[in-house]
């Protein structure tokens, strides 16, 4: 009987709880792996105890104190870019999605049917002529040419503007048109219906693509790889995908703490936000 | 006027004051592309600020700036750009690369070989003077400059007075440098001249600690003059007429670096599908690049699908811890992730190969070189790309599962249908309708996942004999920027660019079915 009722829950349950096991160790062993070797006293690729034998912090303070390997400059250009890109790409793409929602004018579905076409092409595609442009760019105006922090803002507002202004559009819509027509009844401006009503109740999904513009500029490598020649101004993901390229086994340890130090605020801010930013991904590509 | 005007006209000078700065420097570069977008974005601006007319645009405009200039522009900048021969040695304009010959030297025949005496002297200041002994008539005194200062220094002077029944006699105020002496400061004095006409100077040749030290002359007489009647280069040394030759200026049957861009018309696109040593390669990226985003998909749908069904069962113990955990790979950055793995698949010390150590013993096989063989790289590609991108189809698999009424399955139970029979006839066809455009969203998204082919293999094993950089596990996208950027073969443009309006005409059929397939469209311009 015991038996019988064991295969039962085996046949129910007890297969259910194998696999995901399985899988369990196939999603977080890499994770686990890495987290370990970098506080490991002897970090290498070969070192698979999950309980490393002498804790140390040495390979976090080896990334601050090898001037070839600026780790935290890097970090700190990848925070300050991200930061100011994705900031004005919502402010831009709140003003352009108001009035796509509650203006009326001529061009308006066109225009908007315009952006959806436009974002259906990643912007790096065109990574040929941005730099080319750039090049030229560099000539007239120097500061925002290659190789400038500012040239690679700039680049990364136009990439998702678009596709930003549709998401925002669509949660503006969902505000409740009898709100502002009473206070354009009490005498509101256009711009303070904005600022006093739409733009403080869209305040959630603002925050929503904050954070995925910023999780996208954070992890994006190639317009970086283009853009940033001088190794201080490169971002983290430039910069530990081009200098740790030969010894693996002898920087091991080093490696692992600063993808540790790049990966940890990203998988928090994912984790956080998961609900909005799945939401937000799976609406966005089924609605457009 | 209202401090609103006042804001708004400061504003437009602002923005005008920069155009009209920066219009005159596109000019003198030659930067036609981007004088166009300068003058298309100026006059938009003026537009719709200085009128009334168009209110709605004056929110749209700020961000549509930027759509404009950085992703509108540059796709039809890649068009023209694929039509041209763009690429090392032809990066200039042709009034620029003619600058740039009209500025070469050459010494002309008459005064090579020519070698003479020179005496080096330093002042108090511990400048160098040179003295040149040519002939009698030519005993030439100066200040020896370097390169910068050719310019601002007078011509040196005739000084018979310096010899004495043909014995140097050292002037006043000046200090003769032994050979010794030379030797030890011979690395500025290399780059020393003594000036003698426009064209001509005098530099230190050889050092002798004995006797004398030799100079030579060497002349800054202009190679090349360009005749822009004949549109001909002529080079002066060999006097010889250099006529263009599409996008070079050729002497003799020989190319003049650097040569220009010009417009080529289909002549890249006729490289691709016409030049055997790059038709091969192309046709092996793009059809793996295909494999690699329909497997990705696949697998990761597969591996998805299969984790979120044995999930879907009531009663199920740590459901959320599973869930929590299997959503980790997706929160991580993938250029992170990648170096992970590009460590656990490490040949020698990796992992993986250490945990296939005993499979490999049993089986007596040699362990696998991971990504050094087209096989094992393209398997470890596919691997990684699975680890990366099965959360987001747990993800949506789950929802799509949970939308699912329970009510469906039931009444097939009911009707005797077993387990598979109403996955296949009602659960799947069910999940299909709303998971379908998100799985050719993924596969979009793949097609173009240069993040991880670039970092995880650089799109290696190099593919032997092809004509440009390329190997087995490049994709259509790092294939392009190995022409353009890291090839090892120059910047090739033109070609990279020519590339890429393939990839955006795939993109577009994919587009198209999806909004096809899905009456996307009609959908969004329901919305609208």
């Amino acid at each position: 009987m015991e038996t019988y009722k064991l295969f039962n829950w085996f046949k129910e349950y007890g297969w259910r709880h194998l696999f995901a096991l399985l899988f369990v160790t196939f999603a977080i062993y890499p994770i686990l792996f890495v987290a370990t070797n970098s506080v490991a006293d002897f970090a290498n690729l070969t070192n698979s105890k999950l309980i490393p034998d002498g804790f140390t912090l040495k390979h976090y303070k080896l990334l601050s104190s090898n001037p070839l390997v600026p780790y935290y400059k890097w970090l700190f250009n990848t925070y300050k870019v991200a930061i100011i890109a994705a900031f004005f790409n919502v402010f831009l793409g709140t003003l352009a999605a108001f009035a796509f929602s509650r203006l009326q004018f001529r061009g308006r579905r066109a225009s908007l049917l315009t952006l959806v076409i436009v974002q259906m092409f990643p912007s790096f595609l065109a990574f040929v002529a941005i730099y080319l442009l750039f090049f030229q760019i560099s000539d007239v105006a120097p500061i925002m040419g290659l190789g400038t922090h500012f040239g690679l803002i700039l680049v990364y507002l136009g990439g998702s503007i678009g596709f930003n202004s549709w998401l925002i559009k669509g949660f503006m819509d969902t505000i409740s048109p009898s709100l502002d027509e009473a206070a354009k009844v009490d005498g509101a401006t256009e711009y303070q219906i904005f600022s006093k009503i739409i733009a403080p109740l869209a305040r959630p999904i603002l925050v929503v693509i904050f954070v995925i513009t910023f999780i996208g500029i954070y992890s994006d490598y190639i317009l970086a790889a283009i853009f940033l020649k001088d190794k201080n101004l490169w971002t983290v993901a430039v910069g530990i995908n081009t200098v740790f390229v030969d010894d693996f086994n002898a920087d091991w340890g080093v490696i692992a703490a600063s993808s540790v130090i790049a990966a940890t605020p990203i998988a928090a801010l994912f984790v956080f936000f998961q609900k909005q930013i799945t939401g937000g991904l799976t609406a966005g590509s089924v609605k457009g | 006027m209202t401090v609103s005007k006042i804001f708004r006209y400061s504003f437009l000078a602002i923005i005008n004051s920069l155009i009209v700065y920066a219009i005159p420097l596109t000019l003198t570069y030659e930067s036609w592309f981007l004088l166009s977008l300068i003058i298309v974005i100026g006059i938009l601006i003026n537009i719709v600020y200085f009128s009334d007319r168009f209110l709605p645009m004056k929110w749209i405009l700020p961000g549509m700036i930027f759509m404009i200039s950085f992703v509108v522009f540059p796709a039809l900048y890649n068009s023209y750009v694929s039509f041209t021969n763009w690429s090392t040695g032809h990066i200039l304009t042709k009034t620029q690369a003619i600058n740039i010959l009209e500025d070469r030297v050459y010494t002309p025949e008459n005064q090579k070989g020519i070698e003479f005496d020179m005496f080096i002297l330093q002042d108090s200041n511990l400048d160098f003077y040179y003295v040149a002994n040519l002939d009698s008539n030519n005993i030439l005194f100066g200040k020896a400059v370097s390169d910068d200062e050719i310019f601002t220094t007078s011509y040196a002077n005739h000084e018979p007075s310096l010899f004495v029944n043909n014995e140097f006699i050292t002037p006043d105020g000046y200090y003769l440098l032994s050979g010794k002496e030379q030797i030890a400061n011979s690395t500025t004095l290399q780059d020393l001249s003594l000036i003698i006409d426009e064209s001509t100077r005098v530099q230190l040749y050889k050092i002798s600690v004995f006797g004398a030290s030799s100079g030579r002359l060497s002349s800054t007489s202009q190679l090349y003059t360009y005749d822009d009647l004949n549109d001909v280069m002529i080079n002066n040394a060999d006097n010889l007429s250099c006529p263009v030759v599409k996008d070079n200026f050729v002497c003799d049957g020989k190319e003049i670096e650097p040569g220009w861009r010009v417009f080529v018309g289909g002549e890249n696109y006729r490289k691709l599908f016409s030049s055997q040593r790059i038709r091969g390669p192309l046709g092996v990226v793009t059809k793996w690049t295909f494999q690699f985003a329909f497997l990705s998909v696949l697998l990761c749908f597969v591996v998805g699908l299969f984790l979120s069904m044995i999930l879907n069962k009531d009663g199920l113990k740590f459901k959320r811890i599973y869930r929590a955990i299997f959503i980790l790979p997706y929160a991580i950055p993938a250029f992170v992730s990648v170096l992970v793995w590009k460590g656990l698949l490490n040949p020698d010390y990796g992992l993986i190969n250490s945990w296939l150590g005993p499979l490999y013993e049993i089986f007596d096989i040699e362990p696998i070189k991971w990504l050094t063989t087209k096989e094992s790289a393209r398997s470890a590609v596919l691997l990684v790309n699975t680890w990366l991108g099965f959360p987001y189809m747990f993800l949506i698999t789950t929802g799509a599962l949970q939308s699912i009424p329970k009510e469906l399955i039931e009444a097939a139970k009911v009707d005797g249908a077993s387990g598979l029979q109403s996955f296949w006839r009602i659960t799947f066809p069910l999940l299909m309708v709303s998971i379908s455009p998100l799985l050719i969203g993924s596969f979009a998204f793949n097609f173009n996942n240069f993040t991880l082919i670039f970092l995880l293999t650089g799109g290696g094993p190099p593919i032997i004999g092809s004509d440009v950089a390329v190997g087995w596990t490049d994709i259509l996208i790092s294939f392009t920027y190995k022409l353009a950027i890291s090839g090892g073969r120059g910047n090739l443009f033109g070609l990279a660019s020519s590339v890429t309006i393939i990839i955006f005409f795939i993109v577009l059929v994919i587009s198209a079915i999806s909004f096809r397939y899905t009456k996307r469209l009609e959908r969004i311009y329901g919305n609208i």
